[in-house]
């Protein structure tokens, strides 16, 4: 919570000084496109690098599992917050130039609860993220090395290796309990946020300009839930003043602000390339030699690690299609199932699956017979991200107009003519920002799947072949430099593939798929 | 078309509708008016069965109406197109689930895009559109589903004045053209300038629960002008039955 605290706190910061100076805006929102497209699990490597290697100690690892959680809940707030300020009404920002209001009244009175809404909307995704990754980095081995710090997810391994259930089944229903409570307030603040802070007038808003980068379907999907996403197409270029030196010193104050925090961001971002270049030069010539001749091995395991994420995902889309719409159609099963979803996914997988493991392995085993391992690591890749895409897919048919349902109705068309004429296309920029969000989550539960040592009852859960698997044993038996290649290599063709294939359904889905432009009113 | 007995009432408990009985006879254009937020839409709602009644019941040559079909079709005040499909291919959807071959449905779409004057602009996709060509769309795919009625609600609201007196001009002709399968319209509004011009029925809703309060018979003949005194008249007669109050007085 803490984290996810300090996360909003900066990134309204970073918000105002993008808005306000260009060149920040191009910088801060281009590193943000990169890493929120890129799994969370590939920072790994360079967690270990900076922080366990370079800082060291219980500062070291506690910054490691830090960092591991920030980087998991920090992007989708940030660009929710970057998306309320740019979007904000011209009307709204120009009352405040009227009384001169200084920095911290804009920011208290106008830009912080314009951006509630955003920011409550990205909480339950963060808050699902976070649980995740506290489980899985609160405490890691490396080589003989078990470092562990404070949380929840130390006491859940000390009680597992231990054997002792009744304490392990205390923590659980102790996470459980604060997970449904964090989750029932979150669901009231998001109620709040909406009677409170959303506005339903058209007005136009301010449009500074784009990025330079092609924005993401994120940004689409955001808009055009906005009431004043069909107004986002035209810009109203605010009045400048008639003379007002004081206004042209303020917005030099505001560019100042800018440059200083896009001056920070960079030197932490060369901070970190410094300290990867550093290791990398440390790497001796017989080192290089040993990683590039386990390449094609890494990469073999990256194809058979893709190939579960495609079932993953498709099982997620198959859930998504069938009950996302039940739900979204039936206000009665809605009531009961979107909050009992929202539950079950902020519940960490990593902490309830050696129980359904013991449940259920002896049926699959019968079952799938050898590829009863495979069977279990898909499952628990299912778990840990199906809810991206269902909650993109019912946020998607809840903000269709009303009139396509109408329509619809009219034509009395069927369950498969309704999803491929209407449905899925109406939903197409929220399903590529949820199926995007699947895939890369996918890699997490793969993660701690593909090779779980000792998961329940004496047993180690591991598949035959995988880069993720790779990546978890050579980190445990202290392989620093096969783990950061194997990442390495991982986030290379993870970003490649982002940026050939995601972004391009993103681009698409913004130009022809946006459902609130079918509606035409003046 | 017609409903009877008709009572309604919100999941809030608010009771919108008692006891309405409107028919409708076959050819004619029907149109409701009423105050703001008498529930005109709401109304024409029921008519296409997208909502139930608490009372009464929805009938289509004698039978009842018991949820929405193409052969009742409604043309929507917020012009409804869909924005991955061009012209064309927003008029053949409603010909998706007739089981048509590709062709035919082409051949529909042609017709029905020809009839409301969109010859030539089949390709185009609705944002490369005008707001008058986007409603003719929205009127061409509900006339392509080949109705029996058309219910539109306040189909010109969203459209500029000048572009709207053209389409209404257009409008009876197209709804009423021998090609077309329609057996009657029923529109919504709360222009009474529009539905004198277009209506041969008119119903008056008003009071609280609403219930239909006049009725209106126009006989003049087509096309109307407003600068008509016969026109003028029926504006008068339609607004002394708005504004007068239950029991009698104005």
């Amino acid at each position: 919570m803490g984290l996810i605290l300090l996360s909003i706190v900066i990134g309204w910061a970073f918000a105002y000084s993008a808005i306000k100076s260009r060149i920040f805006e191009n910088i801060y929102i281009s590193i943000i496109e990169v890493f929120e497209s890129v799994p969370i699990i590939s920072f790994f490597p360079i967690v270990l690098i900076i922080f366990v290697d370079r800082v060291g100690g219980p500062l070291g690892v506690e910054l490691a599992a830090d960092f591991l959680v920030f980087t998991a809940v920090a992007w989708n707030i940030w660009m929710g917050q970057y998306q309320a300020f740019k979007t904000i009404p011209s009307e709204m920002v120009e009352v405040t130039e009227n009384y001169n209001f200084s920095l911290w009244h804009k920011m208290r009175d106008v830009y912080i609860p314009f951006s509630i809404p955003r920011i409550v909307a990205n909480l339950f995704p963060s808050i699902s993220d976070g649980f995740f990754y506290i489980t899985v980095s609160e405490v890691f081995t490396v080589g003989v090395t078990s470092y562990s710090t404070f949380g929840v997810g130390l006491p859940i391994d000390k009680f597992a290796k231990n054997g002792n259930l009744n304490f392990l089944v205390i923590t659980f229903i102790a996470l459980g309990i604060f997970v449904v409570f964090l989750i029932a307030i979150v669901r009231e603040m998001g109620n709040h946020a909406v009677a409170k802070y959303t506005i339903d007038t058209e007005a136009p808003i301010i449009k500074r300009g784009k990025p330079r980068i092609r924005q993401t379907s994120r940004f689409s999907a955001i808009v055009s839930q906005n009431t004043l996403g069909k107004l986002a197409s035209y810009n109203r270029v605010r009045k400048g003043p008639e003379d007002l030196e004081e206004l042209f010193s303020r917005e030099k104050k505001n560019s100042k602000i800018g440059i200083i925090a896009g001056v920070l961001a960079l030197a932490i971002f060369v901070y970190i390339i410094y300290s990867v270049v550093m290791f990398v030069m440390s790497v001796s010539h017989s080192e290089w030699s040993y990683l590039f001749s386990q390449t094609p091995a890494l990469l073999y395991g990256l194809l058979i690690d893709y190939i579960r994420v495609i079932i993953i995902t498709l099982a997620s889309i198959a859930f998504a299609f069938t009950l996302g719409y039940l739900l979204a159609t039936r206000r009665r099963a809605e009531a009961v199932g979107v909050p009992l979803i929202q539950t079950i996914s902020a519940y960490p997988v990593p902490a309830y699956f050696p129980f359904i493991f013991l449940g259920i392995y002896p049926f699959i085993i019968a079952i799938l017979g050898p590829l009863a391992e495979e069977g279990v690591v898909l499952f628990l890749g299912f778990l840990a991200t199906f809810y991206y895409v269902f909650y993109s897919f019912w946020m998607g048919i809840k903000a269709m107009p009303s009139e396509y349902n109408e329509i619809m109705n009219n034509l009395d068309m069927g369950f498969f003519k309704k999803m491929r004429y209407v449905i899925i296309p109406s939903t197409f920029p929220y399903l590529i920002s949820g199926i995007s969000s699947t895939i890369n989550s996918a890699w997490g539960g793969l993660v701690i799947g593909e090779y779980w040592p000792d998961i329940a009852g004496g047993e180690t859960l591991q598949v035959h072949a995988g880069l993720m698997k790779t990546i978890d044993v050579s980190t445990r038996n202290g392989n620093i430099a096969l783990a950061g290649w194997g990442s390495f290599l991982f986030a290379i063709i993870v970003a490649v593939y982002s940026i050939l294939f995601t972004r391009k359904m993103m681009d698409l889905a913004r130009k022809k798929y946006v459902a609130e432009e079918g509606i035409y009113s003046v | 078309m017609e409903v009877s007995g008709l009572d309604f009432r919100y999941d809030n408990g608010y009771k919108v509708f008692e006891n309405i009985n409107i028919k409708v006879e076959r050819g004619k254009f029907a149109s409701i008016v009423g105050p703001s937020g008498v529930g005109k839409s709401t109304l024409l709602r029921l008519f296409g069965s997208f909502l139930k009644p608490e009372h009464g019941e929805v009938l289509l040559h004698g039978k009842p109406v018991l949820r929405p079909t193409p052969l009742i079709s409604m043309v929507h005040q917020s012009i409804v197109t869909f924005p991955w499909m061009t012209a064309e291919e927003n008029v053949m959807l409603s010909l998706k689930t007739k089981g048509y071959p590709r062709a035919k449905c082409e051949e529909i779409a042609q017709k029905s895009l020809d009839m409301v004057g969109l010859q030539g602009f089949e390709n185009l996709y609705p944002k490369e559109m005008s707001g008058g060509m986007r409603q003719r769309v929205s009127v061409a795919r509900s006339l392509a589903a080949e109705p029996k009625v058309l219910l539109m609600d306040e189909p010109f609201a969203h459209l500029d004045e000048l572009t709207a007196e053209g389409l209404r001009q257009d409008i009876y002709n197209i709804l009423f053209n021998p090609e077309s399968s329609l057996e009657c319209v029923i529109m919504v509004s709360h222009n009474l300038t529009e539905v004198v011009e277009l209506s041969d029925q008119i119903f008056v809703l008003n009071n609280n629960p609403a219930t239909v309060v006049g009725h209106l018979e126009i006989d003049m003949k087509r096309p109307r002008s407003s600068r008509d005194p016969v026109f003028d008249n029926y504006l008068d007669q339609l607004y002394a039955m708005l504004t007068k109050k239950k029991g009698g007085t104005r």
